[in-house]
């Protein structure tokens, strides 16, 4: 009985550490500034909407926010096409050649991203690019490309190779089979890869401070602007926080099972 | 009936294609700007030197700082995270209530923006009114200057880090444990083991392998790290959070000096890769297969 008692006064502290920072910058993004930062802090107080109302009133944050839609989007859609194809290419070669082909896309994850934001950064520059939405969605593509192959040869290898083999004893095409069979079994790999991909694009910022410009910048770009010489404007500053991670938060929400999966192969599988 | 080719292999050959030409490409790109000294401050005017900028960055005190720092916080972070993970993953190795539910709010800090997390720690080391000196004065402590003391700023960082993938070991952990089977455990309870026994000689061993795995993943990650030190103190106070990823950024997109800036983030390339092969050869040993 005491035991148990402890376990679960344990168990709250564990989840009081996890989500208090995520209670705390929602909590403030509905107060006046003086409730903000008053010591002792309040915990009841009169909610306001104003934090919000100034941050959607913001015409740079809301352009942010097209972009980091746009961006992530079309970027993880190209992804999750090309990676499809390829996952079902090296799903259906001997073990050897897969294992081969899995070790290079996994080599292409291990490198920091400074080695080719830099040249990326210096061609764009000369391109007169580094204003232009085609350069993200083709650099997080590019990045996601790896990314979706390897998540998307897990889900393939749950499909049973029977069926590609019934269905060529039939006649069907390799593009039929794909497109027809393995497609459609997959689906719901398919769909949690494509929330994956958005997920990892949303939240990225490197790449987003280094190649965007002043009409593409994505959302962790766009939030940095409130850390301004002045001060921090933290009531502006915590709603746009809540507003740029409540959607993943709930898409994360949706693919929980993946996530897991998904970051593991982020490294080597041994 | 003759054998049909299978045209499956140009599903992904082209792609493989691409994506090895894109990367020999820039590798073979990146090496060469690296032995020349091309600056944006001065375009054009660029002149090979071979291997200067590497003589350059040994000599370079702010960059060997950099990687020492880089060092200092990839072994901390990566041995606290692993740790205390699996010492949560233990406590929570039971049937309880609600057990589904905790771990869909585990996944809160790994699926939160980065930058928001970055910007949340600001907010709870704030020094005048957050939350971290707050809870030391409620405790009876002295306020902490936490992120501009150069000797606290950089563990300032770790904890959040620290907060943010801890839960990511717990559900990978905990995944590997739910596949594990439980037959040994109750056998070794047979047996007459203790409970630490059973733990420490079948439960531990049994999930070596997944705590290699989450190990590596934390430690390529760390070396990485940009996005809380960018949020949380931009590698300062004095320099004193400024790890390699972050310096080769500022030399690069600050001083412009873009053969330089590439010069570290190969040294950084080189490291990663060094750190990794050595951690894969203590965690996954060639005689003696891992259980």
């Amino acid at each position: 009985m005491i035991k148990r008692f402890f376990f679960y006064v344990g168990l709250v502290v564990l989840l009081a550490a996890v989500l208090f920072p995520l209670y705390w910058v929602v909590v403030t993004s509905f107060k006046l500034p003086r409730d903000a930062f008053a010591i002792p802090p309040v915990w009841l107080f009169e909610p306001t909407l104003d934090n919000f109302r100034k941050v959607l009133a913001n015409q740079t944050f809301v352009r942010a926010f097209t972009n980091s839609f746009v961006v992530s989007i079309s970027s993880s859609a190209i992804a999750v096409a090309i990676g499809a194809l390829a996952a079902y290419g090296i799903t259906q070669q001997d073990a050897e050649k897969r294992r081969g082909q899995e070790k290079f896309i996994l080599s292409l994850r291990i490198a920091p991203a400074l080695v080719f934001v830099i040249p990326v950064y210096y061609f764009a520059v000369r391109l007169g690019a580094l204003n232009q939405h085609w350069l993200l969605i083709a650099v997080y593509a590019f990045i996601n490309v790896p990314f979706a192959i390897s998540l998307l040869i897990t889900f393939f290898d749950d499909i049973p190779r029977e069926l590609r083999d019934a269905a060529r004893v039939d006649g069907a095409r390799e593009f039929a089979i794909f497109w027809r069979i393995y497609l459609p079994a997959a689906r719901g790999g398919v769909v949690a890869t494509l929330i994956l991909c958005v997920l990892f694009t949303w939240n990225e910022f490197f790449v987003a401070l280094t190649l965007s410009g002043r009409s593409t910048q994505t959302l962790p770009v766009s939030i940095t602007s409130f850390l301004t010489f002045q001060g921090i404007q933290w009531g502006a500053l915590t709603a746009a926080a809540t507003l740029i991670m409540l959607p993943m938060l709930v898409l994360g929400i949706l693919v929980q099972g993946q996530i897991v999966r998904g970051m593991t192969l982020g490294s080597v599988k041994g | 009936m003759a054998k049909r080719t299978d045209p499956s292999r140009f599903f992904y050959q082209p792609i493989i294609a691409v994506l090895s030409l894109t990367s020999l490409v820039l590798t073979v790109y990146v090496v060469w700007l690296s032995l020349r000294d091309l600056s944006l401050m001065r375009a054009g005017r660029d002149t090979f030197v071979g291997i200067d900028n590497y003589i350059r960055f040994f000599n370079d005190p702010r960059g060997l700082w950099a990687l020492w720092r880089t060092v200092l916080f990839t072994v901390l972070a990566t041995s606290i995270e692993v740790v205390l993970g699996l010492a949560i993953v233990l406590f929570l190795d039971r049937n309880f209530a609600l057990k589904r539910l905790v771990r869909t709010l585990l996944l809160v800090p790994i699926i939160m923006t980065p930058v928001v997390v970055g910007l949340t720690w600001r907010f709870i080391f704030d020094p005048a009114s957050g939350m971290a000196n707050y809870l030391l004065s409620r405790l009876g402590f002295d306020a902490m200057d936490w992120l501009g003391s150069p000797q606290v700023a950089l563990y300032s960082v770790l904890i959040a880090d620290i907060w943010q993938w801890t839960p990511f070991v717990i559900l990978l952990s905990m995944a590997a444990l739910d596949s594990a089977p439980s037959d040994p455990l109750d056998a070794a309870r047979v047996d007459g083991a203790r409970e630490w026994q059973v733990t420490w000689y079948v439960l531990l061993p049994m999930l070596r392998r997944a705590i290699a795995i989450v190990a590596l993943i934390r430690a390529i990650d760390s070396i990485k790290a940009f996005d809380l030190f960018y949020i949380m103190t931009r590698g300062g106070p004095a320099l004193s959070t400024e790890t390699l990823n972050f310096y080769g950024y500022v030399v690069a997109f600050t001083n412009f000096e873009i053969s330089y800036s590439l010069t570290v983030a190969l040294i950084l390339t080189i490291f990663t890769n060094v750190a990794l092969l050595a951690m894969y050869g203590v965690l996954f040993p060639k005689n003696g297969e891992p259980r």
